[in-house]
């Protein structure tokens, strides 16, 4: 199980990958729309985080998913869910 | 009778980025040709035009088209709110193959790890209207916007589209040319395989031993827009978009018909729409690609049309290759400077001057005219597709 500091890090990291302004310092309060974060970047992050974390990611997860803290919170889950 | 008249001028060339950086390169006879007999626009970087994502987001023939619009659109003085109700601001970029850097590279991973790695930016990277979408973005363009394509013609055509789009009345300012990022592996193999590239390398239209085309790679774009509208908001015209004509070969999907019929019917258009007679074209910037038929032929159709006396006549080509869609725009740019400057470049690389493209050619030096009022560009496109247009100073 990886903790919320890695998920953090991971999601910071393919934020930076392509390209996202800021995504470095990004917090879990941190909003796709304070990022500027589309739907076109939210596919790349999630193929990054499943390929990461080994979990799968159905678009109905992604519901209300607004911000960093929600994406932790989901690989969370789903880690669980596999565990 | 609506007068189209021209506000801005963007180029990004393999000589150089901006419109007036790339006309001293053309004058001067610079060219940029390398060793591998192709010209990139090695200097260009994206980033100065865009920021990292967009610049991520965005197919190297579409980074062109961005950069080559920003600089016509701030010419224009179009770039700031309110300078153009957004309803009345068209864009048209044509490009002969589209984003085919991003195609190839996807393919590759496509093929290599399936589905699942296929990016999501692949369709809006690679789609064809991709660089006007994005330029509409930029300049808050709500008017009709899309991309024409005519490979090699594509630019004039682009450009010559955006005349009638302002002629009919549906835009007051269009945002028109073209661009091309085709210097990739599959698309060097397929033009080579063809036998349309010079085996030597060497880009030398008209000249007695040329043997095909160099590519190249840009954009460029001009800000059209209807001549009351200009002065209403008190916009520098740089010079008028006289005439606009195209034609069809209907005879070979790749080669022209020896008589010229297709190419000569373009000009006689052209003129036609510009209500000129032939004597009054004081320069003809050619198709000129540096392939033994084009050359050959278009000599025929220059003289059906403008006699065997006519005016000078030169290619950009043997300085900067062969940009495909972006062609016809970048010489229509060249032209606009040519008439502004009262010169015109040499075709760099013509010294043995074909017995079958015999015409007034500039060569070996750039030549005045400083009485230069009329200037013709020609683009002959495989698929037969021609376009010509007629620019005359301001």
């Amino acid at each position: 199980m990886a903790t919320q500091q890695e998920i953090l890090e991971a999601i910071r990291a393919e934020l930076t990958a392509i390209k996202v302004p800021d995504a470095d310092t990004a917090q879990p309060e941190t909003t796709w729309e304070e990022l500027d974060v589309d739907s076109l970047d939210l596919v790349e992050l999630v193929k990054a985080l499943e390929d990461r974390f080994d979990v799968q990611i159905a678009d109905p997860d992604l519901k209300g998913i607004a911000s960093v803290g929600d994406a932790i919170a989901l690989v969370e889950r789903l880690q669980g869910a596999t565990a | 009778m609506t007068s189209v008249v021209v506000t801005g001028r963007g180029a990004v060339a393999p000589v150089g980025s901006g419109a007036d950086a790339v006309f001293d390169a053309l004058l001067a006879g610079r060219g940029a040709i390398n060793e591998e007999g192709i010209a990139p626009c090695a200097a260009f970087d994206p980033e100065q035009a865009m920021t990292p994502k967009e610049a991520r987001r965005a197919d190297r023939f579409t980074q062109f088209a961005i950069a080559a619009a920003d600089e016509a659109a701030a010419e224009a003085g179009i770039d700031t709110e309110g300078a153009v109700e957004p309803s009345r601001l068209g864009v048209v970029i044509g490009t002969g193959v589209g984003g085919l850097t991003t195609m190839q590279e996807q393919v590759l991973t496509w093929a290599k790890e399936g589905d699942r790695s296929v990016s999501p930016l692949f369709v809006p990277m690679m789609m064809p209207n991709a660089p006007a979408g994005h330029i509409a973005m930029r300049l808050n363009a709500h008017g009709p916007g899309f991309s024409v394509a005519s490979a090699c013609a594509t630019g004039s055509h682009a450009i010559g589209e955006a005349k009638r789009m302002i002629e009919r009345g549906d835009a007051d300012v269009v945002v028109a040319g073209g661009t091309e990022a085709a210097l990739v592996g599959v698309c060097l193999a397929a033009f080579r395989r063809m036998g349309a590239l010079s085996r030597e390398g060497i880009s030398r239209p008209f000249d007695a031993r040329r043997d095909g085309f160099c590519m190249g790679e840009g954009a460029a774009v001009l800000v059209l827009e209807r001549e009351e509208h200009a002065k209403a908001r008190g916009a520098k015209v740089l010079a008028r978009l006289l005439g606009y004509g195209a034609s069809n070969d209907a005879f070979h999907i790749t080669q022209p018909e020896e008589n010229g019929r297709g190419a000569a019917d373009a000009m006689t258009a052209a003129l036609r729409d510009a209500d000129i007679a032939p004597g009054d074209v004081g320069y003809v910037n050619a198709h000129g690609t540096s392939t033994p038929f084009n050359d050959r032929i278009e000599t025929v159709a220059i003289r059906r049309v403008l006699g065997s006396d006519g005016p000078p006549v030169s290619s950009i080509k043997g300085h900067i290759g062969h940009s495909l869609g972006a062609a016809g725009a970048i010489e229509a740019v060249a032209c606009v400077d040519a008439l502004r400057r009262g010169a015109v470049p040499p075709t760099v690389g013509l010294e043995q001057i074909d017995p079958e493209c015999e015409a007034d050619h500039v060569a070996g030096a750039p030549r005045e005219l400083p009485d230069l009022g009329v200037a013709l560009s020609n683009s002959f496109g495989f698929g037969g597709q021609n376009a010509t247009l007629v620019l005359g100073a301001a």
